[in-house]
């Protein structure tokens, strides 16, 4: 691990142009398009600067560290699992951990109350995220088909797609041929033959533990060490506790941050949060001052409001001949047939389903939290590890204001409120996901197993300070410029309106290069953080 | 279901040495826990190891003092639990008035202390407390018995399909690093992996 210096920092007492807190998928894009520009950029990090080759294992237990350990409170009807479930800790924060799925949202995801009658449409539309997904998937090699079937890209994808893929993948494939199913080898931003001194995957597997050999893009590898390279400071192991604001302009003065147990500031003329989907809103509320008593940004009263996951529930299907789930990419196949809206379905929104790999811990866990399999059972279901495949669902979940992230009277290691998050499925999800469990269901049946267990997991976190025209209905703008603070910008996943029913990364990326562009463009008119002359 | 294992001559441990030097270090760490605990007390370990023991469905020693080192290690360490349901204690807090209720349960329905009992009655009183059903004097009635009960179950079961000698039974091919995977189609396999020997 790469240790911060503290007593030589690069900026010191100066108020740089850009401060960003959180280096995960958002941070780590906007760091490089605006230290790229030229701007003084600070990347502060609560967690530390892996070094993928020595400190990542092959092995699940000892990485769950890349998940934010610290404990979050949890509640509600179906209380959310965190950790390394949903959050990730370090340089390259989710990034480091996630599947490598890299798909685009579609044109309706941001049109939902337009459509749908229910929840409310994005501040902005496909369209303005379109160059965004063109750029990124080029400048990170996503490795995916040469016809995508669903939504507005249908490829070709720049790098050629994984090949051979594998037992799990095959299956899969071959079950949703038999049901007249589209399916199609996953987009990824796992690289299918050498690209930018990195070398081609080689199967091993452990995406979701940190991949070792810099196949899978993460903004760990990818766009932070750029950063560097264009003059970009990263202060890792360092965690922000409070963001400064001045009570008579309103305007944000830097942040405070903790390292080592000793205090320090960093000043700066924009402040971005990049922090996901917990932590911000936590430091948003926790940030009070005798003007802001509710917390920053939060005159509409939403900051920490309309959390969303995907639900994303596992099937287990027993074959007669072997699968061996852990060899190889988790993800390698997809089917969005049952992404869009059909009202025959009883329910609105949809999904998507991945072939998913799994390894014997995470197999073994969720099988016996979810069937409550214990003892010989449990033993006698694992002897047959190799002959289980498996299906995973990532569906949409609307967004319900009572899902919220608020503060708890504990305190943590710093004295900051712990965060308590509070989520219940409503009646939507409930009925996508039983839909979407009896369609995992067919098509593994159709491809020759039986299914066995079904496993009850959520996957991702999106909302909870949503983006939009109206100050008294969002949180920021649609550049995430905050309503109530000109000069301190939101930025990645909990900007969502609405969640999508496909993984996130390439959408928290999007907004995060659109954000990027944004300031460039305030930069050079001299109106950085500035709404007035 | 199996009854045995499809690969009763297979051992991960026989690839080691292909594998990297963090990777190798932690998983072989597994094979020689240190006995001490820091935590535990030596009646709490007793009693854990029992437990465990009954929800993984293997009594073997090796394997059972690397899950107690396991569960111990992250009792005393300051890493966080990642989520903990409002209301219910901090987790070494649950987990050490847990073990000690179990006991005195064991002790007022059995006579015995838990370690002490058959596996049918370790089975029952692990069945109960899972339906948070456990006969408790009255001081308990409130206490989280699903919540410790998922607790010691996620503990127990994580680290037992973490220990190599585990991995070899169910036939998972382990650590693959540097080398990966190069096999990966329908029928195929790397001249190292498991095979099936039915």
């Amino acid at each position: 691990m790469k240790k911060p210096n503290l007593k030589d920092r690069k900026f010191g007492a100066d108020e740089v142009d850009i401060c960003i807190v959180g280096a995960g998928a958002a941070g780590g894009v906007l760091a490089h398009d605006l230290a790229k520009t030229g701007l003084s950029v600070v990347l502060i990090e609560a967690g530390p600067f892996w070094d993928p080759q020595n400190d990542f294992a092959s092995d699940e237990l000892a990485m769950s560290t890349l998940g934010w350990e610290d404990t979050v409170l949890v509640t509600g009807a179906t209380p959310l699992t965190m950790g390394q479930n949903n959050t990730g800790r370090g340089v390259g924060g989710g990034t480091v951990h996630f599947t490598g799925v890299f798909l685009r949202f579609h044109e309706s995801d941001f049109k939902v109350k337009t459509r749908d009658g229910v929840a409310d449409d994005w501040p902005i539309s496909y369209s303005d995220l379109a160059p965004y997904y063109d750029r990124l998937e080029k400048e990170i090699a996503v490795s995916g088909p040469k016809h995508f079937p669903w939504g507005q890209f249908h490829g070709p994808y720049p790098y050629p797609e994984r090949e051979p893929t594998s037992t799990n993948a095959m299956l899969f494939r071959q079950g949703c041929e038999k049901l007249g199913v589209k399916s199609t080898v996953t987009p990824l931003a796992i690289i299918s033959a050498p690209f930018d001194g990195r070398p081609p995957c080689i199967n091993r597997g452990f995406c979701n533990q940190g991949c070792m050999p810099n196949s899978k893009f993460s903004t760990l590898i990818q766009h932070i060490p750029k950063a560097i390279g264009y003059g970009a400071e990263v202060l890792s192991d360092c965690m922000v506790t409070q963001i400064e604001v001045d009570d008579r302009s309103g305007r944000v003065t830097g942040v405070v941050f903790v390292h080592d147990g000793v205090e320090y500031r960093q000043k700066s003329k924009v402040v971005i949060l990049a922090n996901f989907v917990v932590q911000m809103p936590r430091l948003l509320l926790a940030s009070t001052t005798a003007k802001y008593p509710q917390g920053l940004a939060n005159s509409s009263g939403l900051v920490g409001k309309g959390i969303m996951p995907h639900s994303s529930q596992d099937v287990y299907a027993r074959f007669d001949q072997e699968v061996r789930l852990y060899k190889g990419t988790p993800v390698l196949a997809s089917t969005l047939d049952f992404y869009e809206t059909d009202k025959q379905r009883g329910f609105v929104r949809g999904y998507t389903i991945h072939a998913h790999g799994s390894r014997p811990v995470a197999m073994a866990r969720g099988i016996a939290n979810s069937a409550k399999l214990w003892g010989l059972g449990l033993r006698q279901m694992m002897l047959d590890f190799n002959y289980y495949a498996r299906a995973t669902l990532v569906g949409e979940v609307l967004p319900d204001l009572a899902n919220t992230v608020t503060l708890a009277d504990e305190q943590d290691e710093y004295g900051l409120p712990r965060p308590i998050v509070t989520f219940s499925y409503g009646q939507n999800d409930q009925k996508l996901i039983d839909h979407g469990v009896a369609k995992m269901k067919e098509i593994l049946s159709a491809a020759g197993g039986k299914p066995e267990y079904v496993t009850q997991d959520t996957a991702h976190l999106m909302g909870g300070c949503r983006m939009g025209n109206d100050p008294e209905t969002s949180v920021t703008d649609q550049w995430g410029r905050t309503h109530d603070h000109e000069n301190l910008y939101l930025a990645g996943a909990p900007l969502f309106v609405t969640g999508g029913g496909t993984n996130p990364t390439a959408t928290v990326m999007a907004l995060a290069a659109r954000t990027a562009d944004h300031l460039i463009a305030e930069a050079k008119r001299g109106m950085l953080g500035q709404l007035t002359r | 279901m199996a009854e045995q294992s499809h690969y009763p001559h297979y051992d991960v441990m026989d690839e080691a040495e292909a594998w990297d030097d963090h990777t190798r270090d932690v998983v072989r760490k597994r094979l020689a826990p240190n006995g001490n605990f820091s935590f535990l007390t030596s009646q709490e370990a007793k009693t854990l190891a029992k437990i465990v023991a009954t929800l993984t469905d293997d009594e073997r020693s090796e394997i059972i003092s690397y899950i107690l080192s396991y569960i111990d290690q992250r009792l005393q360490s300051k890493i966080g639990e990642s989520e903990r349901k409002v209301g219910i204690p901090k987790e070494a807090d649950l987990i050490r008035n847990g073990l000690a209720l179990i006991d005195t349960v064991a002790k007022s329905s059995a006579g015995q202390e838990f370690a002490s009992l058959t596996l049918q009655e370790r089975q029952t009183i692990l069945g109960n407390l899972e339906r948070q059903q456990l006969p408790v004097p009255w001081p308990d009635k409130g206490f989280p018995q699903k919540e410790l009960f998922n607790k010691l179950l996620r503990l127990a079961v994580e680290s037992y399909y973490s220990h190599p000698l585990v991995w070899s039974e169910i036939g998972h091919g382990g650590p693959a690093y540097p080398r990966g995977y190069v096999r990966t189609e329908p029928g195929l396999l790397d001249p190292w992996e498991a095979k099936a020997e039915e």
